[in-house]
């Protein structure tokens, strides 16, 4: 191992063509953070017209249309590729491919993932797939228009929605082979002493999340492909008989099933949504047990709960589907489920509300991100159950109440976990903390107007406004007296967009100028922390650790210190 | 300076005059005249704001004396070979204006490669949505803000639909021919189209309900009159 570690390498094969998780990890999150970016950007487009319909876009208008007027059309690419380059590209990158890869072989300390070239190999076929959903924009007809959902018949329109199915493909297969990697490591290569029940929550959120990735994408890629065949080879999987659009008889074979695509598709997005949600989860548990200097309460009760919401998360999947006419034998069924996956996750969350009971709370910025994580989830998650009933779900799907309820449970949800594990962690990659005041103005202004954007889509949703209008609902009556919400929406978007301005200087501002800390600046007890910051590259650790603890041993009456290392050898 | 303005005189006068004729007719429906009902605007309040007067499906539209408007006359071929191998795009823009939430013209004959300026008079949203099977399909939005955009086609085709996607009762049919020969026949169902050099031709009568119909014509020096006579389709 120690020969391993001495190897001279290139700057390109350490950095480029690395197949230390470290470095991957780090590959993973600095392409994520620029899809999240780019994402974030078409949002910021996208709100400006809705906010003023038909007026020129200002400084970047000509690159949307004529007089920098955003067109229809347009204004749909950019909703489909928002929402695939910020699930796929953006959160699901970093939650599992960048926290993932650096954190699970330190926190269970192994000197790497199970499969190094493998895991370069999943961030190379991530990079293709994200090429070639950018390159899309640049197509004759520009990127894919038909959601990030992507239902045929109508995603079988535009040329774009090719070059999507082909991004998609590199994309699943990136994700197959991290959470392969991921699942083996955490098998394989625990540290002696690191029990199943000694491991961090993190750890068991990743084992999980990638269990659904493993078992929820091969459909969905499947799927993709025949979605692909659809449109290049003549197939017809997804196009029935005697299809007619605009009025014209369709020349395809016929026979095939619209709703066999929603069924695949949703098979494995619900999960997905899980796939979001498990990591932020498992970020926030650290940060919660490490700043509240008290053991995780109910840790078995969070672990078998994390395992129920993974296994409900296959069996809920038509909820998405309410309004296809399934039939309300099918509905009733996924309800049922739906209301069942709800218990676990309420669970967690009230672990996690529990733990802060009488503790003395450091306030710091990670420690604020994941505090304001709980009531922002429980926002999003609360606001689904509606949704979650067929009843109610009639009247509110496709509305914007929905994209309040999804984006509460992954933006100030699952991005403030990422952020808060981001400071959280950022000493162990640089060896630097993030400068604290610069966090804060990051974090408060953040919370503000993460609100602002997301909590009026309720009221608009509720009156009944569709989620995919161009001009944000000006063209119909019932949408008028919830109009003014628009630009207060998108005045709060672009003042979040500033809001983080505070974050992207604080990270490249530490990097030189951060307070140098030790390798344990938290006083924190999981293994990631005994190892050198950063830790040495291919081997992590000076000395494979051993476990000796349970994972969250702080504040333990009669001990000298407030916290517990798993490493230190029990007396006696 | 004379020479060369009396030479081009002469030849005006012989390519008008001399080598080439009118073709001119009228189409006529023989058959019960089916009333056109109002359409329904409802949905756009804009569109009925915009209609000065209700406007009517357009699908049969007849005079007093039972003369066709909007069908498409055209040279489908010629037999003696008296057809240029190609012609210039003209520079001349044609246009389909929306406008009241109808398509005006309703039927439009352009060239290969000529410019066609879609134009919104309406301050609303139109989808201009043109579903040819040989030129390249499009779909563009054109919302109130967007007065103009411009197309060409490449090939030539038959008579297809242009369509708006929001306005399901808009519709259009748009004809694309390599050379100038085509009319659409005006409010008393005549025609005329000019310029043909004599010779011997099949010309078409194209219309979106009731069909097609060719004869074979034979122009002279003094042009040529093809008259035609359309019926109810039988159902089918």
């Amino acid at each position: 191992m120690n020969a391993h570690s001495h190897r001279e390498e290139s700057f390109f094969r350490k950095y480029i063509w690395s197949t230390d998780h470290k470095i991957i990890g780090l590959q993973y999150g600095l392409t994520a953070l620029l899809f999240l970016s780019v994402g974030f950007f078409l949002m910021m487009v996208m709100r400006w017209q809705l906010a003023y319909p038909e007026t020129p876009i200002p400084f970047v208008g000509s690159f949307f249309g004529e007089d920098g007027i955003l067109l229809p059309e347009i204004y749909n690419s950019l909703g489909a590729m928002h929402g695939t380059i910020m699930i796929f590209l953006g959160v699901v990158p970093l939650a599992v491919g960048a926290f993932g890869n650096y954190l699970v072989p330190l926190q269970i300390g192994a000197p790497d993932m199970a499969f190094p070239k493998l895991n370069a190999a999943s961030y190379w076929s991530y990079f293709i797939g994200g090429v070639i959903m950018m390159g899309s924009f640049f197509s004759e007809e520009g990127a894919a228009r038909s959601g990030w959902t992507s239902y045929p018949p109508l995603a079988d329109i535009e040329v774009g929605q090719t070059i999507w199915l082909i991004g998609m493909v590199f994309l699943i297969t990136s994700s197959l082979l991290g959470s392969m990697n991921i699942i083996t490591t955490i098998v394989q290569l625990r540290a002696p002493g690191l029990t199943w029940r000694r491991l961090p929550f993190f750890v068991w959120t990743q084992l999980v999340t990638s269990f659904l990735l493993v078992l929820a994408f091969p459909p969905l890629e499947a799927a993709a492909v025949l979605q692909l065949m659809d449109r290049v080879a003549g197939t017809s999987f997804f196009l029935p008989s005697g299809l007619v659009i605009s009025g014209e008889a369709l020349a395809v074979s016929g026979g095939g099933s619209p709703l066999l695509w929603q069924h695949l598709f949703w098979f494995l997005a619900h999960p997905e949504v899980y796939v979001l949600i498990l990591p932020a989860m498992g970020i926030v548990s650290e940060v919660i047990a490490n700043n509240t200097r008290k053991p995780l309460w109910g840790y078995n009760s969070l672990v078998f709960s994390v395992i129920f919401l993974g296994f409900m998360s296959f069996v809920v999947w038509a909820h998405h589907m309410f309004l296809t006419g399934m039939g309300t034998a099918m509905s009733s069924f996924f309800q049922i489920t739906t209301m069942i996956i709800s218990i676990p996750s309420v669970i967690i969350l009230s672990a996690l509300f529990i733990s802060l009971w009488g503790a003395s709370i450091r306030f710091n910025t990670p420690m604020l991100f994941a505090l304001a994580f709980l009531p922002m989830f429980g926002i999003g998650g609360l606001t689904g159950l509606p949704l979650g009933i067929a009843a109610s779900d009639i009247y509110l799907h496709d509305t914007y109440y929905v994209i309040g309820h999804f984006h509460y449970v992954v933006a100030p949800g699952t991005i403030f976990a990422l952020f808060a594990g981001i400071y959280y962690w950022y000493p162990k990659i640089t060896g630097r903390r993030m400068n604290e005041r610069l966090g804060q103005l990051h974090f408060w202004p953040s919370l503000l107007f993460m609100n602002g954007v997301f909590m009026p889509m309720f009221i608009q949703g509720l009156a009944g406004v569709s989620r995919r209008l161009w001009d944000g609902g000006l063209e119909y009556a019932h949408a008028a007296g919830v109009l003014q919400w628009n630009e207060f929406m998108s005045i709060s978007a672009w003042l979040l967009g500033i809001s983080q301005i505070p974050f992207i200087i604080n990270i490249f501002f530490s990097l030189k100028r951060g307070e140098k800390v030790d390798r344990n600046p938290w006083e924190a007890t999981t293994l990631e922390w005994v190892a050198p910051s950063p830790p040495l590259p291919h081997i992590n650790f000076e000395t494979l650790p051993e476990v000796h603890r349970e994972a969250y041993e702080y504040s333990v009456p009669g001990r000298n210190r407030d916290f517990t290392p798993q490493t230190e050898p029990k007396k006696g | 300076m004379k020479i060369k303005l009396i030479g081009t005189l002469i030849v005006f006068v012989l390519v008008n005059f001399g080598y080439s004729g009118d073709v001119e007719g009228k189409i006529t429906f023989d058959g019960k005249a089916p009333k056109m009902k109002p359409l329904r605007m409802d949905a756009d309040p804009v569109c009925v704001a915009n209609s000065d007067i209700k406007p009517r499906k357009e699908w049969l539209v007849l005079d007093e004396n039972y003369g066709v408007k909007n069908v498409l006359v055209f040279i489908k071929e010629s037999k003696s070979g008296s057809f240029a191998d190609n012609y210039d795009s003209p520079k001349e823009v044609a246009i389909l204006d929306q406008n009241g939430c109808v398509y005006v013209p309703h039927v439009l004959g352009v060239m290969v490669g000529q410019q066609l300026d879609i134009l919104n008079s309406d301050g609303t949203l139109h989808n201009i949505h043109a579903l040819p099977k040989v030129n390249k399909e499009f779909n563009k939005a054109m919302p109130r803000s967007k007065k103009q955009m411009s197309v060409t086609f490449d090939k030539v085709e038959a008579p297809f639909k242009v369509k708006c996607d929001v306005h399901p009762w808009m519709g259009a049919f748009v004809g694309v021919f390599e050379h100038p020969y085509f009319a659409v026949t005006d409010d008393s169902g005549s025609y005329t189209i000019s310029g043909l050099a004599p010779g011997k031709y099949v010309v078409e009568a194209w219309h979106e309900k009731l069909g097609s119909k060719t004869a074979d014509l034979t122009v002279d020096d003094s042009g040529a009159t093809q008259n035609f006579t359309f019926t109810k389709p039988k159902k089918k």
